[in-house]
């Protein structure tokens, strides 16, 4: 196990490591775009254009944000639903990466929007005809239960007595109502494309579309729940059975089994088996997406390469991509017109930073919470009664002495 | 207890707020809708869809060589309308949908109609004062007869002042290698067209009437509207490209210069020359007789950029070799100047002797009035019937006239494409009173040509030189090569 | 309020352009934002209205087309907002953008079938720009601005079933024009009607069909509700049957305990 130098200031652990100095250092990076941004409107800090008025953040941050949070929910259904008790482990950590990507997500959205101080417009003005309101509704109620949620964790520690007390009396109803919203947004994501019949390419546009991310969302979500914690694991050393892991990615597994027999289903349905051996870029690009986001993490899943954890790591990584291609493929690839668009450097800044920052937030709470099933998830070396100043040194200097 | 009321409170503002809402959303209170916070012209204000006497605007193609229009000047008044539809019979003669291009004949009244400076010629000004500062690059400069007339109002002087030698001046102090005089040109021209004439008249009869053809509107106009006339067209290149031509061929060999190295610019009164000079058919071995025009606005923006003052400059004679001019080039610049010019050579060419005092002093062809008739009796050749004609719709009336009459009672016709001719141009000067003007400006170019010690074009002794040196005579195989053209037929880009 | 556009009147004066922009106080000196390969200006937030020029491989006639919004009988942008900064007037039938309702998300830019509405991308707080339609005149009674400054009568505007009548008539009367009023109806149709006697795929319209993309949207959110609430009952009924097991065996321990005891 590795040992950290840790601070201890007002009773809260920070551990400084070189890898966490530079995600500050990008995190404090993108909170200068962020001003530029908030300023000076997109011009200087996007390479969005007419033509892709879309761009990473909401392709990559928004959309893939909410695909990969959805391990939360998807881990919550089967053990608070379905009572796969044995999941329970990892229940926590997914619950927290979820309310993190939920929030960075948010966050992303906020930049996203031109007039972002009209942010709140929706709540009054409600263009209830539009797949968007019902995404916008579902996302703040989502965060909204997901925090408390989360919150039972936190008073654990703090302001513990009575507030823990009522949240745990609560928590089975939000378990309910933080099942039914994300699964509805999940999918209106996939609705959100159904207007733009006319500019997609035939083979992404389909009248299955909400299904497609909902149950993506789904296999993603129990992929991405293998990655966090094999991530855990060397980080934190907190580690989960093989076959606990190997019996959650089965099940994530069968709905990517369910996708592919609905996307083959509406290829034959629609005559649209010409498109695909085109050659041309959507062509190519749908292959790719299918061949490796879907076929081959099928064929590991039912080879005996499943057994060790290689394979399963594999697995859950060309899933997870698989998936980010299928949504960039949505956004860009499928409206590709004349314009060509590649991010400017301000959001991919943006984009790392609020990844960073997420990182950073998941490491803190991990370390002063009990979300990996122990009381301490990291041991630790702590200089004893280290303020402020001493913390400010240590982010200058990583290495004293 | 404080708990419970803090609570009932939270909800209060919560459920106050969602109901503030929903009030501020039932009431439609959504703000202004974008846009209209401008205006529009006056004609298009009122309720629906009044007809309206004068709207909208003329179409400049992108590519249009002699006017250009700033959209932010337009206010759509319709006055470019007016005069390409009422004064130059362009607009609205030919039938839509369109075939190929948008019919221009690049004569620039409505540049001079347009209030708002919106619409202006395409300026050559920068590149010639490219040219100026290049110095490999010998810039030779010619005068249109009409400019001369004109200049001065863009200086503050009395409409119809005479600044020929003013502006020989003028452009010698801004730096132009050679000045000469397009009125030698139209003299050259005048004795190549008699020539012509007098040919046709006698020989090639079915080429009569014949037609003039140094106003490159009307040559346009004509290769546009009437291709069945262009047969009648007189094959001499306008006194322009005659001159230009004949500096890239006599005064180069003379000079000992390199052609491509020469700049050929023109002062002109006209719009329409800066397509001519682009037309191919005008080429002698592959170059152009021309590479600039500026109009006479142009050129007194070009002086004011050099800081030359009209009124102060230092007067100067035409350069040598190209610059003696006469009487009977000098009117070229106003209508029914070309057929008087014209018929003074003609005499001359039939008879031998120089013209009598009334064709010197010939009344019915100078004027305003828009078509003029008259008989001019030659001996030997007997009363050749001449018409002129200015303004290109009074040319429509006429030629319609002429096609529904079956044959023209007309040996000669004039046709200028500017009201006025050459004086009225589109690239003269914006003036105050836009008749009076063209007045003044006639009646000096008259005086110019009284006070002319030669009234004739064939007396003009550097004429009579360069058909000695280079031409040999009128219509010889040399002269057919520099100085005369062919046209285009350009019908079936508007008709089916 | 509809508009008629016929494609064989238009000279390409662009009247119809300035008339729009000195309406709506638009830039004139901005540069356009997209150029295409052909050398047409596409629309952008100072230009609510172009003029694209088709003349070459496909036709060799030389055709002018007024390109702008379309108000589609069934907005895709407006269905699309979620803030309701886009709305059909009712009255009018202009798409009427209000921007001080609009967050700036852009899903209406994605949802237009045609591209039509831009977005201000060098603004502080930037907002969308398409065709209104000229709203205000146009309830007032009058044409809309480019309207009333065609001097051809490529344009006429007036009420849709009529104009819809007078199209068929010039089309069955002229042989010269193709058999289709494009808008009458795309995606729904919509307010802005075209004739033309060059087929409209060389004039740079698009294909699209004839079913207004907001029935898709329009049937998945109609499904949304019902969905939800089984999906809710489902859970809710699981969670309890959870709750009341876990209990069970709760007490049964407890029982257990009790005997034990």
């Amino acid at each position: 196990m590795k040992v950290y130098k840790c601070f201890r200031i007002l009773g809260w652990d920070f551990t400084i490591t070189p890898v966490r100095f530079v995600l500050t250092g990008l995190v404090a990076l993108m909170v200068a775009t962020v001003v530029l941004r908030l300023l000076t409107g997109f011009q200087y800090v996007t390479n969005l254009t007419d033509e892709t008025p879309w761009g990473m953040w909401i392709a990559f941050d928004v959309m893939c944000g909410v695909a990969l949070a959805g391990g939360g929910y998807s881990t919550a259904l089967l053990v608070s639903i379905f009572q796969y008790k044995e999941f329970h482990i990892v229940a926590r950590g997914a619950l927290l990466t979820s309310l993190l990507g939920y929030i960075l997500v948010m966050a992303g959205l906020f930049l996203d929007i031109g007039q972002w101080f009209n942010f709140w417009r929706p709540f009054v003005s409600w263009g209830y005809t539009s797949v968007l309101f019902e995404v916008f509704w579902c996302i703040s109620i989502y965060t909204t239960v997901l925090s408390i949620e989360f919150f039972e964790i936190i008073t654990e520690r703090i302001l513990r007595k009575k507030l823990h007390r009522y949240i745990v009396k609560i928590l089975p109803v939000l378990i309910v109502i933080g099942l039914i919203f994300p699964v509805m947004h999940q999918s209106s994501l996939g609705g959100l494309f159904l207007i733009m019949k006319e500019r997609m390419f035939p083979l992404w546009w389909s009248e299955f579309l909400p299904l497609y991310f909902l149950l993506s969302s789904f296999f993603i979500g129990s992929a991405m729940v293998t990655i966090e914690t094999t991530l855990a694991k060397t980080a934190y050393g907190h580690e989960i059975p093989h076959n606990i892991m190997l019996k959650l990615t089965r099940v994530g597994a069968g709905m990517m089994f369910v996708y592919l027999l609905l996307k083959l289903y509406d290829l034959f349905e629609k005559h649209e088996w010409n498109y695909v051996f085109q050659g041309t870029l959507q062509s190519n690009m749908y292959c790719v997406e299918m061949l490796f986001g879907i076929l081959i993490p099928l064929m590991i899943i039912v080879s005996p390469l499943s057994k060790k954890r290689g394979g399963l790591l594999t697995y859950a990584v060309l899933t997870v991509l698989g998936v980010i291609l299928n949504r960039l493929n949505c956004v860009f690839t499928s409206m590709y017109e004349s314009g060509s668009y590649f991010p400017g450097i301000g959001e991919i800044i943006v984009s790392v930073g609020l990844i960073s920052l997420g990182v950073l937030i998941y490491c803190f709470l991990v370390e002063n919470f009990n979300i990996l099933g122990n009381e301490r998830a990291v041991q630790i070396k702590i200089d004893k009664d280290k303020d402020i100043k001493n913390l400010i040194w240590a982010l200058l200097r990583t290495k004293r002495r | 207890m404080s708990n419970k009321m803090s609570r009932r409170k939270f909800l209060k503002v919560v459920a106050g707020s969602g109901v503030l809402g929903f009030g501020v959303m039932a009431s439609g209170c959504k703000g202004k809708p974008s846009g209209g916070d401008g205006w529009v012209s006056s004609q298009y204000e009122g309720k629906g869809n009044f007809p309206v006497n004068l709207k909208g605007r003329v179409a400049i193609s992108a590519t249009n060589p002699s006017i250009e229009r700033d959209d932010e000047k337009c206010i759509l008044c319709g006055q470019c309308v007016d005069a390409c539809k009422n004064v130059m019979g362009v607009y609205g003669n030919y039938p839509l949908p369109l075939k190929q291009e948008i019919a221009c004949v690049g004569c620039g009244q409505c540049v001079m109609q347009c209030p708002s400076g919106a619409i202006t010629e395409k300026s050559h000004v920068r590149k010639v004062l490219d040219a100026l500062d290049d110095d490999t690059k010998h810039v030779v400069v010619q005068t249109a007869p009409a400019t001369k007339v004109s200049l001065g109002e863009e200086f503050g002087m009395p409409q119809g002042t005479s600044v020929g030698k003013k502006m020989a001046g003028a452009l010698k102090a801004a730096g132009f290698d050679s000045v000469f005089d397009t009125c030698f040109a139209a003299d050259l021209t005048i004795m190549e067209e008699a020539s012509e004439f007098v040919q046709r008249l006698t020989k090639k009869k079915d080429e009569i009437p014949h037609l003039t053809s140094c106003c490159p509107g009307w040559v346009k106009y004509c290769e546009y509207f009437y291709p069945e006339l262009m047969h009648n067209l007189s094959t001499c290149k306008s006194p322009q490209n005659m001159l230009g031509a004949t500096i890239k061929s006599f005064y180069a060999e003379k000079m000992g210069i390199n052609p491509s190295n020469i700049v050929n610019v023109s002062i002109m009164p006209c719009t329409a020359k800066k397509f001519e000079v682009g037309r191919e058919e005008l080429e002698v071995d592959g170059q152009q007789d021309m590479d600039y025009v500026l109009t006479t606005r142009e050129l007194a923006v070009l002086l004011k950029h050099k800081g030359i003052d009209l009124n102060t400059v230092a007067e100067a004679e035409y350069d040598s070799v190209l610059g003696e001019s006469t009487g009977a080039g000098r009117i070229f610049g106003a209508t029914g100047g070309v057929t008087e010019a014209a018929v003074r050579t003609a005499y001359y060419l039939a008879t031998g002797s120089n013209p009598p005092a009334d064709l010197l002093d010939w009344k019915p062809v100078r004027g305003m009035q828009s078509v003029k008739e008259a008989v001019a009796g030659i001996p030997g050749v007997g009363a050749v019937n001449i018409a002129v004609c200015h303004g290109l719709e009074n040319a429509r009336q006429l030629l319609d006239g002429i096609k529904t009459a079956g044959s023209s009672k007309w040996q000669f016709i004039e046709f200028m494409a500017c009201p006025g001719g050459c004086i009225g141009g589109g690239g003269q000067p914006k003036s105050m009173d836009a008749v009076e003007a063209k007045k003044k400006r006639i009646e000096a170019i008259y005086k110019e040509d009284t006070g002319a010690a030669k009234r004739c074009s064939h007396d003009n002794a550097e004429i009579q030189s360069i058909y000695k040196d280079f031409f040999g005579k009128p219509l010889s195989e040399k002269a057919e090569k520099y100085l005369h053209t062919t046209f285009v037929n350009r019908h079936d880009r508007l008709f089916d | 309020m509809a508009v008629l556009v016929d494609i064989t009147k238009c000279i390409g004066c662009e009247g119809c352009t300035v008339a729009c922009k000195r309406y709506n106080n638009l830039n004139f000196k901005a540069k356009p934002r997209n150029v295409k390969d052909d050398g047409n200006v596409e629309l952008d937030d100072n230009r609510w209205t172009v003029i694209q020029k088709f003349h070459g491989e496909k036709n060799d006639k030389l055709r002018f087309v007024k390109k702008q919004c379309l108000h589609c009988k069934e907005p895709a942008c407006a269905s699309a907002c979620f803030s309701k900064a886009i709305q059909k007037d009712e009255k009018t039938g202009a798409v009427v953008y209000y921007p001080d309702l609009c967050v700036g998300c852009r899903y209406c830019l994605v949802a237009c079938p045609y591209s039509i509405p831009k977005y201000q991308w060098n603004e502080q707080f930037p907002q969308v720009s398409k065709c209104q339609m000229c709203s205000e005149r146009v309830s007032k009674g009058d044409a809309p601005a480019c309207v009333s400054a065609c001097t051809t009568g490529a344009l006429m505007s007036g009420d849709r079933d009529e104009l819809l009548k007078k199209a068929h008539e010039i089309i069955n009367s002229d042989s010269r024009y193709i058999n289709h009023i494009y808008g009458e109806y795309e995606v729904g149709g919509a307010e802005w009607l075209y004739i033309s006697d060059v087929p409209f795929e060389d004039l740079g319209f698009k294909d699209v069909s004839n079913v207004p993309v907001t029935s898709y949207t329009k049937s998945y959110l109609s499904k949304v509700p019902g969905l939800a609430a089984c999906w809710a009952l489902f859970l809710s009924g699981i969670a309890f049957y959870n709750y009341r097991v876990d209990k069970n065996r709760k007490s049964h321990d407890d029982d257990d305990q009790d005997k034990e005891g």
